[in-house]
């Protein structure tokens, strides 16, 4: 993916020179190897600051809605991060005339936890160039296959390339293998109900509530969350089993139509807390019993955000 | 005082501890470590150079702690006190000293938390201090380091085979007394490695002294720039073993009053009744995430709220890393430009 990187500089700095945009959201180095920050420049020099591989592993749409709507802003987007900047235009929470997207076919996001489970706290430099990253660990430096460090999310993915960009960078990838999309979704559902249910709880009970999976996720961007809500309160806030249970179902179930399976939510979570079953099997029945994936394009609005008079199911009369 | 633990004898060390304390060390959990009530034999995790994903303050504040609970007729029911005697063993230096310095919140004159000094009294802490520090501790610079010693009744360190037990306070002297006494050449062994392990850390930075630029620069621009990426989620501050607020709730169903973390890293930490909000977006909350650990805590405390464990800079999700963020300030000027 550094390939790409000049080319997401060049960009930027052409887009900032000639005022097409007024900031330009990408990624920059933080002081630690394997955590590049989202960056937000307004001045063409500063785009030689840009950094772009397989580590960068948040959803950029993540930020839209926090920046004022007459804002021109460019920004670097992959495959999911399109869908979700699409979903986003549909409900109204950004202005697509004042949006420059720079596509990036992606080739998956690298899992940092993995490469710390096998190398330890003290990575000091990890490359990501090709089919094989460079680790260096206390001065010597090891490979490891690409492939073994990609994160879940981005072993099923279906959708590499932007569904739609005002540039493309690079060669259109191949979409994804359909017989992974599932693959989650199904481990599950072949489980019992008390399986599923402890697999729920085991991973819900970890919570520590400190919501980062919901601001990882751009499409959580209600101005008061449903667990914010205090007169009255809707949901617990502590850490009970009634509390965790009722914070991971709803955060979920809002997600239905909408979740595009970036796995941002799961990346972002300090307690290893795994999430995306949840929604990659509601993605799942969207597909299924709708034929709808989300964010495909920017006018289908999802099922449950709609209605129409001819709905077959004649619960509207 | 110094004895010498085999750790071949440690399992019988802690099993012997087991009838009058309950025991709590770092076990193995998925790709994590915490800690954890010993029930029987569980293999511990001391050998992993990094801390339990959760900091030990949980174990004297709990994430979720039930105050009391009420009955329809209107009686209230105060939860009772832990009572338990305890031994936390193989806690790090950095979260030791995080403990300790919550003591002056919790145990300050005024504001005596019965709950917190009820856990304290009750808890000795075997610290462990850390041969090969992480590549993102920082304690060298918070006025701490690998081998510090504060919070903690007795510091352990790894010779190998066997642990160097370096008593600090008296009152753990009676758990120690069935080991063999530290030879001089295992104490200067002892030495040399705490020695080598302060000196394999990064050169520290500038903090205490930086309070300055930082209260000189409240207003600043600075703020904007390093909350940028910020997400607003409670990670930094929920996994920080210094961070100590709260928030009392009453869960109605249950009929309980409760005791959870809360975090000025959320919008409706600081939102007043009213509809105000004094620090309404992530620069006002950033800023006070950090003004807290680098100057108020110095006015109050005449410490460092921060002890270096380096968990707000592993696990934020945006690459956020404290210590650029006062390495920065230390750049900042100390005299602010009036306009106009």
């Amino acid at each position: 993916m550094s390939q790409a990187l000049d080319q997401v500089k060049t960009e930027a700095r052409r887009l900032l020179s000639e005022g097409l945009v007024d900031v330009f959201v990408g990624y920059k180095a933080a002081d630690i190897p394997m955590h590049p920050q989202p960056a937000f420049i307004s001045k063409a020099d500063e785009a030689d600051a840009l950094v772009y591989d397989g580590f960068c592993a948040n959803n950029l749409a993540t930020y839209l809605p926090q920046l004022t709507r007459s804002t021109k802003i460019g920004m670097v987007v992959r495959g999911c991060e399109a869908r979700a900047v699409n979903i986003l235009a549909l409900e109204n929470q950004h202005s697509r005339e004042n949006l420059f997207l720079v596509g990036v076919p992606c080739t998956g996001v690298l899992d940092w936890r993995k490469l710390t489970a096998r190398f330890g706290e003290n990575v000091s430099a990890a490359v990501d160039e090709g089919d094989t990253l460079q680790v260096t660990v206390d001065g010597k430096t090891q490979q490891l296959p690409r492939a073994e460090a990609l994160h879940a999310s981005c072993q099923r993915c279906q959708h590499p390339n932007p569904t739609w960009a005002d540039l493309m960078i690079g060669e259109p990838l191949p979409e994804g293998d359909p017989e992974r999309v599932w693959a989650q979704a199904d481990e599950q559902i072949g489980k019992t109900k008390a399986e599923r249910y402890a697999w729920f709880a085991h991973e819900a009970e970890r919570c520590i509530r400190c919501y980062a999976c919901r601001e990882a996720c751009p499409m959580c961007y209600c101005a008061e969350c449903f667990v914010d809500h205090i007169t009255p309160r809707w949901t617990e806030s502590t850490t009970s089993p009634a509390g965790q249970h009722a914070w991971h179902i709803t955060r979920a179930f809002h997600q239905t139509g909408r979740c595009v399976d970036c796995g941002a939510c799961e990346r972002a979570c300090p307690m290893d807390i795994k999430m995306t079953y949840l929604t990659d099997k509601l993605n799942q029945d969207m597909q299924v019993k709708y034929g709808f994936v989300a964010g495909m394009d920017i006018e289908t609005q999802a099922p449950f955000a709609t209605f129409s008079l001819d709905d077959k199911d004649r619960f509207v009369e | 005082m110094a004895y010498i633990l085999e750790k071949k004898n440690l399992s019988n060390f802690l099993t012997a501890l087991a009838p009058e304390y309950q025991v709590f060390a770092p076990v193995k959990r998925g790709e994590y470590t915490q800690f954890e009530a010993l029930t029987a034999n569980e293999e511990l995790a001391l050998d992993d150079a990094h801390n339990t994903r959760v900091p030990p303050k949980a174990l004297f504040l709990p994430m979720s702690e039930t105050l009391m609970s009420y009955r329809p007729n209107g009686r209230a029911e105060m939860a009772a006190l832990a009572e338990e005697k305890r031994v936390v063993f193989g806690m790090r230096p950095c979260d030791a000293q995080a403990v300790a310095l919550l003591d002056t919140v919790f145990e300050a004159e005024d504001y005596n938390d019965p709950y917190w000094r009820q856990r304290r009294d009750n808890t000795l802490v075997f610290g462990l201090g850390c041969n090969q520090p992480c590549a993102s501790c920082f304690c060298n610079s918070v006025e701490s380091g690998p081998f510090s010693t504060l919070g903690q009744e007795v510091t352990l360190t790894d010779l190998g085979d066997a642990y160097y037990l370096q008593l600090n306070e008296t009152k753990a002297e009676g758990l120690l007394e069935g080991l063999p006494k530290a030879s001089p050449q295992q104490e200067s062994e002892a030495q040399a490695i705490q020695k080598q392990a302060a000196e394999s850390m990064p050169a520290p930075f500038k903090t205490a002294e930086v309070k300055a630029e930082l209260d000189t620069n409240f207003n600043s621009a600075f703020w904007s720039e390093v909350s940028a990426a910020c997400l607003g989620c409670g990670i930094c501050t929920f996994l920080c073993p210094t961070c100590f607020c709260f928030d009392i709730v009453d869960e109605v169903q249950r009929s309980e009053r409760v005791r959870n973390w809360d975090t000025c890293m959320f919008r409706v930490y600081s939102h007043e009744t009213s509809g105000h909000n004094p620090r309404p977006t992530k620069r006002e909350r950033t800023r006070q995430r950090v003004m807290h650990k680098f100057s108020y805590w110095l006015d109050h405390a005449d410490q460092i709220g921060c002890t270096g464990c380096g968990r707000c800079v592993r696990y934020c999700p945006v690459g956020i890393d404290i210590r650029a963020i006062v390495r920065k300030a230390a750049d900042l000027p100390l005299e602010v430009a009036h306009a106009g």
